[in-house]
């Protein structure tokens, strides 16, 4: 089997370095002769061209083109062989293969079939397999879609096939998943990583890595266009879903991973600002910020060369996370193997920083845009400055990530720049993009007159100064948001502007559905309700955003809880009482267990709130037999207002009794909530804009009448 | 996230004594109010890391078994309650474990530079924008880009109206 | 050895449906001034929209509204005379290499 999979990856390697070198000529070519064609046919060369010539060049051409023909189908075939070798691989898993050392250890006999299936994710060869497996299937379809704008693609085609000739070579020469354990094979693996049995880690990585293989996408359009000097912004709407869709995907990832370390690690948070998280956030950042700014260069021609610069990043980004997970240049606890694939992708990311850096200069002034902004308040600026802000927070992650390194080569000793240094740095930028959510939408584009942004921005800010006081007046012990000191802790103030931010927010979006509403309902006589879903539905990008912008809303309120948490430990015997926040826990039980795969420890504990038992809740800890591992499973009671979150520390040796750690963590049923949101409001943004009805009078000419939908704008 | 710390942790070890330490510390903290020594504890150790690898908030680290956590803690409350104050309890766990055991970059010397740069980058960011701006704003008219023409009299108006029938709503 | 076969009838599969290029290839049209036109006159058009769209919704003042519409008019009326003076004679091959 080992031999098949093997003999898939090197074919794969052959294929997309056949098809990066055939499109490369194909495009050379044809860029060459279709120049010549031009000369010869307008008879501008200056020497009459003899027919001879002509049919030369004419037959070169087409030679050219089919050369790129089989350059496309050799993108296709590259994805068919690293499929091959991908299910080889889970075949090998499946079928317990422990000649192959990285099932030996990664996989063992007793391993639930889910997670033999995510073997293939869960180390370091696999999951560059994986990487390249995605990276070749998104270059399938983009493959199969070429018809689109053939020339195009195939400069896209060109640079996907470049980026896929990195990892090949990686997987056939530096990290091979097909290598053979040398001399006696064990009985069994060596186990999945206890913290990877989870289910949630069977469709976390793969949703991270859909995002980050993804941005390669918008990035290869975008080189290309530049590489072609791709007349006009159509690429940018042909690369536009592409673009969302990788969007979506990291956002999944992100928060799954969240909601991963929330629900396995135990330790009552779902962000710890490990390098590793910072490295998927950071290309969410600029993806965001480049989701936004595109839509400045396709709607009025601007910004071109800094959404150039914003794609690039954003791919860069994503390789530069994937470099520090597998380098260990900066010590992170997801303790991937560190090897020496640190120097492949060191040097990757110099080369693709080098041409890209080449191309730009290169072309640069194809990007050249003569745009005038008619005033200072519109919707250009307020793009800037969200463009800038979401820079500057990918800038202060960066920065937080890389200066523990910059401070050991400046001062010679390491500092750690954990939690309290993002909290008082990425905050209040944070809190600054909210008010910007808030007032973007409300600008029109080009120019905005003060007294309309008045007039528009009067109610939701009364709305939002009255949550705001009404936190602050109310009593502490109707749960946690309310009866909010701001002054008696700063994370207190955050929190207190964060909420009322986000109904500031929530409110001008409120009113953008409203005031659309109304103009549409005017002119069909539908209800409010009816025409509000037809102009989501005229204009799904503007007002699915504005549903993501309302999702991050949500969000933000679920993370201005934390503020609120509390947390406890103890010892419990028998019948022992714990209280917390408004809950009282009782140990009924402890007990312990043996399975196939792991063997386990759990408390039971009856749950009391104002005197009635309202639930009983187990958290287990158990003990891995193939990894010889221990993880915990924490019972987590949600509840919009507070999670009860209960963890099974371990076991008093001396008397045996359970140790059990609680939180009370305020709200954060909201940031789930608020992630699905963001996803309904991604998926509508998805869905192509319904044509209006069409008031034009029969036009005359045929071109005209070809595009006549009332679309209400960006 | 804190892989390492659930990976070190060992099945049931635990010392009873110092266990008892934190609980007796964490009662305290819950039980007292704001300006208190419980206070002080939860602040402090929430600005200290634990040293065992767990990469982990002092305050944060759970694993059962932490050859580092427990004593830190009871070594943070014994400072706290002997009446040092905040720095000095800082400098003494700096000088014991060395600068990593803080949290967060200090506020002095090059340590300082961490929290600058992101706000200068603001102020330069901010300031950058409002250049380029007002650079497009006072940019002249453009010409219509692409070798276009502009046109005039009665074609003008022809395709003016054309435009606005097509887009009228 | 049964793996030899497999991966010889794979390469030759893909060998195959590389190179193997019966009929005509797709090559799509090849963009002109006046497509590049057109998209351009529809990027304006939806400017245009939008901004009686937001005049409608209350957020663009009069007066705002009147200089914005004439000026993107203007540049709508620009390119769709461009767009006519293309289409009624059709412009020389060497145009296209300038859009």
């Amino acid at each position: 089997m080992a031999e098949i999979g093997s003999f898939a990856l090197l074919l794969a390697l052959a294929l997309s370095v056949y098809s990066f070198l055939a499109g490369i000529i194909a495009l050379a070519f044809q860029k060459r002769t279709s120049s010549q064609l031009v000369g010869v046919t307008a008879g501008t060369s200056g020497i009459a061209a003899s027919g001879e010539e002509s049919s030369l060049i004419t037959t070169l051409r087409q030679a050219s083109e089919r050369i790129g023909e089989t350059a496309r189908r050799a993108g296709i075939a590259t994805f068919a062989a690293v499929l091959l070798a991908s299910v080889v691989l889970v075949i090998c898993a499946f079928r317990d293969d422990f000649s192959i050392a990285y099932i030996l250890h990664h996989s063992n006999r007793d391993l639930p079939g889910p997670y033999k299936f995510a073997v293939l994710w869960s180390g370091q060869e696999g999951s560059l397999l994986f990487w390249s497996l995605l990276l070749a299937a998104y270059g399938f379809v983009l493959r199969l879609r070429y018809k689109t704008d053939p020339r195009l693609f195939a400069y896209a085609s060109v640079v996907l096939s470049g980026v896929q000739i990195f990892f090949l070579l990686l997987l056939n020469f530096a990290a091979h998943p097909f290598a053979i354990v040398q001399g006696t094979i064990p009985a069994d693996g060596n186990g999945l990583n206890p913290l990877l049995q989870y289910p949630e880690m069977v469709i976390h990585p793969p949703m991270l890595y859909l995002g980050y293989v993804g941005f390669t996408i918008p990035f290869a359009f975008a080189l290309g266009a530049l590489i072609m000097k791709y007349p006009g912004e159509k690429w940018i709407n042909i690369t536009r879903r592409w673009t969302m869709v990788t969007w979506a995907f990291l956002t999944c990832g992100v928060f799954l991973g969240a909601h991963w370390a929330y629900s396995v690690l135990g330790w009552g948070g779902y962000w710890g600002w490990d390098p590793v998280e910072n490295a998927s956030l950071m290309p969410w950042l600029t993806g965001t910020a480049f989701l936004h700014s595109v839509m400045m260069q396709e709607k009025r021609g601007m910004l071109k060369m800094w959404n150039m610069w914003l794609v690039f990043a954003t791919f860069w980004l994503a390789i530069l996370g994937t470099f520090l997970t597998r380098s260990g240049i900066i010590s992170s606890v997801h303790a991937f193997a560190q090897s020496s694939i640190g120097d492949w992708f060191a040097w990757f990311l110099a080369i693709t920083l080098i041409v890209f850096v080449f191309f730009f200069f290169k072309n640069k002034s194809h990007l050249r845009s003569e745009h005038k902004l008619e005033s200072l308040v519109s919707r250009e600026s307020s793009f800037l400055f969200n463009n800038l802000l979401f820079v500057l927070l990918c800038f202060t992650v960066l920065w937080g990530t890389w200066f523990p390194k910059i401070s050991e080569l400046v001062q010679g000793n390491k500092v750690t720049v954990g939690a309290p240094f993002y909290n008082r740095v990425a905050i209040p930028v944070a809190l600054l993009l909210l008010i910007l959510t808030a007032v973007g939408p409300l600008l029109a584009w080009r120019k905005t007159s003060l007294e309309s942004l008045k007039r528009n921005f009067m109610w939701p800010t009364v709305g939002a100064v009255a949550v705001a006081v009404f936190l602050l007046i109310t009593p502490q012990n109707w749960g946690s948001p309310f009866g909010l000191k701001p002054w008696q802790d700063i994370s207190y103030f955050y929190s207190l502007m964060a909420i009322a931010l986000s109904v500031l927010v929530t409110l001008t979006v409120a009113s953008e559905f409203y005031r659309g509403g109304r103009v549409i309902s005017k002119h069909t006589g539908q209800g409010m309700f009816a025409s509000m879903v037809q102009l989501t539905h005229r204009n799904t990008r503007r007002y699915g955003g504005y549903i993501v912008h309302f999702g991050v809303v949500v969000v933000i309120i679920g993370f201005a809880g934390a503020a609120f948490n509390q947390d406890k430990e103890m010892e419990m015997g028998y019948g022992d009482k714990m209280t917390i926040g408004p809950y009282t826990l009782i140990c009924r039980s402890y007990t312990d267990d043996d399975a196939p795969n792991y063997a386990s420890e759990w408390a039971v504990l009856d749950v009391y709130k104002g005197g009635k038992q309202i639930d009983t809740m187990t958290p287990v800890r158990r003990f891995y037999k193939a990894s010889r591992q221990t993880s915990t499973m924490p019972d987590i009671r949600s509840t919009l207002n507070e999670d009860l979150y209960l963890v099974f520390e371990g076991l008093n040796q001396d008397n045996g009794h359970p140790i059990l750690k609680a939180h009370l963590n305020a709200l954060v049923m909201w940031i789930w909530m608020g992630v699905w949101i963001m996803l309904i409001g991604t998926v509508l943004a998805l869905i192509p804009n319904a044509p209006a009805p069409v008031r034009v009078p029969a036009p005359a000419r045929l071109e005209t009448a070809r595009t006549a939908p009332v679309v209400t704008g960006d | 996230m804190s892989i390492r710390r659930n990976l070190l942790s060992k099945r049931g070890a635990r010392s009873g004594k110092a266990f008892q330490a934190v609980v007796v510390s964490a009662v305290v903290f819950v039980l007292l109010g704001a300006g208190d020594p419980a206070t002080r504890f939860s602040e402090i150790g929430h600005q200290m890391m634990c040293i065992c690898g767990c990469n982990q908030i002092l305050l944060e680290c759970n694993h059962v078994g932490c050859p580092a956590s427990d004593g830190m803690r009871n070594e943070l409350m014994a400072s706290l309650t002997r009446g040092d104050s905040d720095s000095l309890v800082e400098q003494g766990f700096v000088q014991k474990y060395g600068p990593t055991v803080l949290a967060a970059p200090t506020t002095k010397g090059f340590d300082r530079a961490a929290y600058i740069m992101p706000f200068a980058a603001l102020i330069l960011g901010f300031g950058l924008i409002v250049l380029v701006i007002r650079s497009w704003k006072n940019r002249p008219a453009p010409a219509i880009a692409d070798g276009l023409s502009p046109v005039r009299g009665a074609e003008l108006q022809q395709f003016r109206d054309q435009a606005r029938k097509e887009t009228d709503l | 050895m049964t793996w030899l076969p497999l991966c010889l009838m794979l390469a030759v599969a893909c060998l195959y449906y590389v190179f193997y290029l019966p009929g005509r290839l797709f090559l799509g049209p090849e963009k002109t001034r006046a497509g590049y036109l057109r998209e351009r006159k529809d990027a304006v058009y939806e400017n245009l929209r939008d901004l009686n769209f937001e005049y409608k919704a209350g957020k663009v003042p009069d007066v705002d509204y009147t200089s914005l519409k004439s000026s993107l008019q203007d540049e709508a009326a620009t390119i769709l005379a461009e767009i006519d003076r293309l289409e009624k004679n059709p412009a020389p091959a060497s145009r296209r290499a300038r859009i």
